[in-house]
């Protein structure tokens, strides 16, 4: 059986060097190639390669994150970061051990590298993502034989259920394990709690309306259902948005 | 050299290594002077000058070589020390060093040679004074030492910081990103274009030439042009048709002198927030025009929604303001912002002539 890589790059150079290194290693075969985070996460679903060489700055979806969202997947294929230069990824990488190439990469150290490729474990990908200020570009949301990525700019409502979280957005409805809580730390700033289950994207805040029981509720852009708001969430919706 | 301060203070102790021969060497040499100096300048008649020469050095030797060995061997904990402390502790040292030496001297010619008058006139006779000149001598020559030590040893700082400034200068001109990707490019143009991997080498060297060059105060606006040119040569490599660059500088004069460095850092900025962050890619313009004796050149890049401006960024126009306000005082502008969806530098400056004719 030979190990399947999956290529990971926005350069073009880049992704043909590492092709012809692997052409030349014995026991490695090409699955083929991605030139962002979203297209490295769909080929993964399609190809299912063993490995990825995963860029670390690349336009779109980074590879930290996409390396984040490969781990919701019940295989996640291993991965190798690839960097030309970037000190604060390096430093991580070295205090996690997790496998990464610096470009121009070696073919020896490449070889070393795919020999021991591993998985990333859920607390090394923590420790890598804390202390990068930058939050997720998507929302992973596992699906049959995959993926679903949903850009954030498209989720209208985060909402608690009972085990899960539903991510209501403009192309359906999705499950999610992440909790409020942390989705409410990491997106904050676009985003708005407006009850105890409930997180709304706030550029698809349309009004707030009171009942006649004086009940406040939201209405979302695209949204038909409206949304309850808590009373103190209500007060603080209203002095944040001057409704 | 080994820069770092001990752990717990941020101005390590100056003590230089005795722990080595060559400072073993160094203070037998310093003694034997020492000794020639104290020698020549006392009136030996009594006992002839060389035997005079003898003692003193013996003595000396003695205090020396034990001396160093003491701060060889107590050398770890005084480096932790600070430096008021450190001094002290070894001012201290030595002058007890000295008094132990004096003393045992002063034991020894008193019991083992006491039958030899000629030997007992070459120990001193009495211990109060002999004691007290030696160690008021070893003070002073002591705490003159260290004075020297410590000069020496700031100064090597010094010029160890002033060599880490000039590094991390360079750093700023050549981001380091931009080096490693470059490679990366050539490494993989070698195996599949040959050709254009040697241009590629050729744009670098040129790169570098011009960012090592220390006459960049004063070039030619087409010279600029050409770095820039250079520069972008070789981004377009690794970002394809990713990378558009559109050129609105014919207005501008080419014989203008300009501080050298001033254009390509801007486009450097542009490609890497503007640029690579897209997808898609984008188009960086650079517009240049003449009015007035003044001229204006304007570097205009797309930015995504998120961006924040970062450190890289402000570095290079930091340099930027504060080479054109060294060129030409009050007369020197830079600005930069976000506009919307783009990010806009604009330098003006006057314009002055060069006086070596271009070549056409």
């Amino acid at each position: 059986m030979k190990l399947k890589v999956l290529i990971v790059d926005d350069e073009a150079p880049a992704r043909e060097r590492l092709a012809s290194l692997l052409a030349e290693l014995e026991g490695v075969e090409i699955a083929g190639e991605a030139v962002n985070g979203v297209q490295a996460l769909q080929r993964t679903t399609e190809l299912t390669p063993d490995v990825l060489l995963l860029d670390v700055r690349m336009p779109g979806m980074d590879g930290l994150e996409a390396a984040r969202h490969l781990n919701a997947l019940d295989e996640p294929p291993a991965v190798i970061f690839t960097t030309a230069y970037d000190e604060y990824a390096i430093n991580a990488f070295e205090a996690q051990a997790v496998g990464y190439l610096l470009k121009p990469i070696r073919k020896e150290k490449l070889a070393a590298a795919l020999a021991q490729a591993g998985r990333l474990t859920r607390p090394q990908l923590q420790k890598l993502s804390a202390g990068t200020p930058e939050r997720r570009t998507h929302i992973a949301a596992k699906h049959r034989e995959g993926l679903r990525l949903i850009p954030l700019e498209d989720v209208q409502y985060f909402l608690a259920e009972q085990k899960y979280t539903t991510v209501k957005h403009l192309k359906g409805e999705d499950l999610i394990e992440d909790s409020l809580r942390a989705l409410e730390e990491e997106f904050g700033s676009s985003f708005a709690r407006v009850h105890r289950n409930a997180l709304i994207n706030v550029r698809y805040l349309e009004r707030i309306d009171r009942n006649a029981e004086g009940q406040y509720c939201v209405r979302l852009q695209g949204c038909e259902a409206p949304l309850q708001v808590s009373r103190r969430m209500a007060s603080e919706l209203r002095e944040r948005f001057r409704m | 050299m080994k820069t770092e301060p001990a752990a717990g203070s941020d101005k390590p102790f100056y003590l230089p290594d005795f722990c080595t021969s060559r400072a073993a060497l160094a203070i037998v040499l310093i003694v034997e002077l020492t000794a020639l100096m104290l020698t020549l300048a006392r009136d030996s008649a009594l006992i002839g000058f060389w035997t005079d020469l003898a003692r003193t050095s013996l003595f000396l030797l003695w205090i020396g070589l034990a001396g160093a060995g003491l701060l060889c061997w107590l050398g770890e904990p005084l480096k932790r020390l600070p430096v008021a402390q450190g001094s002290a502790a070894v001012l201290a040292l030595i002058t007890g060093l000295i008094t132990v030496v004096s003393l045992v001297t002063f034991v020894l010619g008193r019991s083992t040679f006491g039958g030899y008058a000629s030997i007992v006139a070459l120990f001193p006779s009495e211990p109060g004074t002999f004691l007290w000149r030696n160690v008021i001598i070893g003070f002073v020559v002591t705490a003159l030492a260290l004075r020297y030590f410590y000069v020496t040893h700031e100064w090597r700082r010094n010029i160890e910081m002033q060599a880490t400034a000039r590094v991390h200068a360079l750093q700023a001109r050549i981001r380091p990103h931009f080096l490693f990707n470059s490679m990366n490019t050539i490494a993989s143009l070698t195996r599949t274009h040959p050709e254009v991997a040697e241009q590629a080498v050729q744009d670098l060297a040129d790169l570098f030439r011009a960012n090592l060059s220390d006459k960049r105060d004063t070039i030619t606006l087409e010279e600029e042009c050409e770095v820039a040119r250079t520069y972008q040569r070789i981004e377009q490599l690794r970002l394809g048709s990713r990378l558009r660059i559109d050129w609105k500088i014919d207005p501008l004069p080419r014989n203008a002198l300009v501080p050298g460095l001033m254009l390509q850092p801007l486009l450097e900025n542009a490609i890497y927030h503007g640029i690579e962050p897209q997808p898609e890619g984008g188009t960086v313009t650079v517009t240049g025009e003449l009015a007035g004796g003044l001229i204006t050149i304007v570097v205009r890049n797309p930015v995504g929604a998120q961006q924040n401006e970062r450190e890289g960024n402000r570095l290079a126009l930091a340099n930027i303001r504060e080479r054109l306000g060294l060129m030409y005082g009050e007369r020197g502008l830079v600005k930069s912002g976000r506009f919307g969806p783009e990010y806009i530098v604009t330098l003006r400056f006057p314009h002055i002539e060069s006086r070596v004719k271009l070549a056409t």
